[in-house]
């Protein structure tokens, strides 16, 4: 296994490895563009919340793997992800960080950095694990 | 793939007598019971739960207790501990999902809650006088013999779970009102939650949770016309992606046209088969009438409703637990389940009054033509909920859970349109309007309210020698 850059919580144990560039998504604007573009299958797709709606298009058109900065399995977002079957970490930290997500505790600096440390980077995502999924920088 | 000593499920230990059940999270729940053993999520919590209570209201209940139009103090505080405990049991880490990007869900949802508080009890009261008791859990008992109906898990348990239970623990944290205030009110809601569910249900409990986690409501002869048209497939098979991709963009939309919330999705099972498999029924509202935005799922000709039998092999998962919980969703133990789906069957409901005859099956090889509606609309909604202001989305989401979660009771009891007409369901209460702008002060819909909520710390209990009968009459 090479670097891993973050972790969080699997959403579902998969076999699935999917391998792209990480891209941050901030605004619903980001979502339609990033379809738009044709090149939804070729990026890890970031977000910071662990909702469902936001991301509503990119999952139904085929979205390989989705990174959350908040949420849990039992989110929307998680509950949607396994039904696509679509890898996906949530929660994720950065494991050269300390700063961990609390709910109602943590500020903007939290997800900028994540979002700053991880966009752009090309990655795999390992959801082996029952309960850890990974970020792990492609070779 | 056959079952090998690899493969073997265990999940039928969950239902033997004492087992506590496997634990889903790390978390505990105090709420009211300071000072005593924290309680865990799943089957040993609601064990723990009921042990505490004070009275019988929690156990089987026969329908004469049912029928009967008033709880007791002690009725009434053991129904607010077991659902606090409950919402937290199926919401607590769902609740770590931070700010939507798109739909301010928060927001909606603390409006919804204290509307619903305020305005529900009348409707309720009036829609009881005109159906009766006995025609209440009448309206419960219709879901037994139909699919494609929100009268469901999700709907029913909002009523008391939302209506009474988050309603007042956001009224109390606003200090709009006091522990002993409207508690004529509550028993009013609280009523007419225990009669659907009970009538629903028919064996003398309300929640699934009580059930260890099933909501076996079908009758078998209803279930077996449903399952003669499962069509089976290998894992992995053509059609069986083409039936969990369906699966997945149904409920998709399902959440999207209810603004991210789960009352566009309803379960219930796990049903076991002849054969050793287990069957989940799944209803996806993807085109919800009441709701404005849902003319693009018009344009798309969109049904009311799919309804998709999941047919899981649970040794070929290794079933440890299955989870029908009161929001209508399903978790298992491993938590892959769509791997091991190896039958299914869909279906389509136009409208929500389409009569169970002419709901009509779709073949898993015709998947792919309504793929695409399903898609469209979900992309169609996406760009108009992205266009919408901050206000509109806050209140047609709010609309999502005051009408909604009622909607169905009150479809079935003929009463909605005097609801809309004489009760002003649609208007906007003026307490409500103006609490719209106290919600983001000082962090109340996205910390204190959910803190509240969340930690069960804000179902304060009515006090031992409270009148039953009484409302609010003083504001000092």
């Amino acid at each position: 296994m090479g670097d891993v850059l973050a972790e969080g919580y699997n959403v579902f144990n998969t076999n699935k490895s999917p391998e792209g560039v990480i891209k941050y998504l901030g605004a619903p604007q980001d979502v339609i563009g990033l379809i738009q573009s044709g090149k939804l299958g070729e990026h890890i797709l970031l977000v910071r919340g662990g909702t469902t709606t936001f991301l509503a298009p990119a999952l139904s058109m085929g979205a390989i793997g989705v990174i959350t900065m908040s949420g849990a399995p039992e989110s929307h977002l998680g509950i949607l992800s396994r039904e696509f079957q679509t890898p996906c970490v949530m929660t994720a930290y950065l494991t050269s960080s300390d700063s961990r997500y609390v709910v109602g505790e943590t500020d903007d600096s939290h997800f900028e950095e994540i979002a700053r440390e991880l966009d752009g980077k090309r990655v795999r995502l390992d959801c082996t694990d029952h309960e850890v999924g990974r970020v792990v920088l492609a070779d | 793939m056959t079952a090998t000593s690899e493969h073997r499920a265990t999940y039928k230990q969950r239902y033997q007598d004492g087992d506590p059940g496997l634990r889903f999270q790390d978390l505990t729940y105090v709420g009211n019971f300071k000072g005593q053993e924290p309680i865990p999520d799943g089957i040993l919590g609601d064990r723990m739960i009921r042990s505490r209570a004070k009275s019988g209201v929690l156990e089987r209940v026969g329908k004469e207790d049912v029928l009967r139009d008033q709880f007791t103090i002690d009725e009434l505080n053991d129904l607010n501990n077991y659902l606090a405990w409950n919402i937290w049991d199926v919401l607590v880490m769902r609740a770590t999902e931070g700010v939507s990007g798109m739909i301010p869900r928060q927001e909606y949802e603390i409006l919804a809650f204290m509307h619903e508080f305020y305005r529900w009890p009348e409707i309720l009261r009036m829609t009881t006088d005109e159906v009766g008791a006995q025609g209440i859990m009448d309206i419960g008992a219709s879901a037994r013999r139909e699919i494609g109906t929100k009268v469901n898990a999700v709907h029913d348990w909002c009523i008391g779970a939302v209506g009474f239970g988050m309603g007042r623990c956001g009224l109390l944290a606003l200090e709009a009102i006091g522990p002993d205030d409207y508690i004529e009110e509550s028993n009013e809601i609280l009523k007419f939650m225990q009669r659907v569910l009970w009538g629903k249900r028919q064996d003398g409990y309300i929640l699934n949770s009580q059930d260890r986690y099933r909501c076996r409501i079908h009758e078998q002869d209803f279930l077996d016309s449903i399952v003669n048209q499962v069509e089976h497939f290998e894992p992995d098979s053509p059609p069986h992606q083409a039936f969990t991709r369906f699966n997945a963009a149904a409920e998709l939309l399902s959440f999207l046209d209810h603004y991210d919330c789960r009352l566009g999705l309803g379960d219930t099972g796990p049903y076991e088969l002849a054969d050793g498999k287990l069957l989940i029924l799944r209803d996806l509202f993807v085109n919800e009438e009441a709701f404005h935005w849902s003319d693009v799922c018009d344009d798309q000709g969109l049904p009311h409703c799919y309804t998709l039998a999941l047919v899981i092999d649970p040794d070929l998962m290794s079933l440890e637990e299955i989870r029908v919980n009161d929001i209508s969703t399903t978790f298992t133990r491993p938590k892959n389940y769509i791997s091991a789906i190896v039958g299914g069957a869909v279906f389509a409901r136009e409208k929500w009054n389409t009569p169970m005859a002419e709901v009509y099956n779709i073949p898993v090889a015709d998947l792919g033509e309504h793929l695409p509606k399903v898609q469209n609309a979900t992309l169609k909604l996406y760009q108009k909920t992205s266009r919408m202001n901050r206000r509109d989305l806050i209140w047609n989401g709010q609309y999502v859970y005051y009408v909604d979660m009622i909607l169905p009771h009150l479809r079935l009891a003929g009463t909605y349109d005097k609801a809309c007409k004489d009760y002003q369901l649609w208007e906007i209460d003026q307490r409500v309007s103006n609490y719209y702008y106290d919600i983001t002060k000082r962090g109340f819909a996205q910390v204190t309210v959910p803190q509240k909520i969340f930690s069960g710390e804000g179902y304060l209990p009515f006090s031992d020698g409270a009148d039953p009968r009484r409302s609010k009459y003083r504001w000092l």
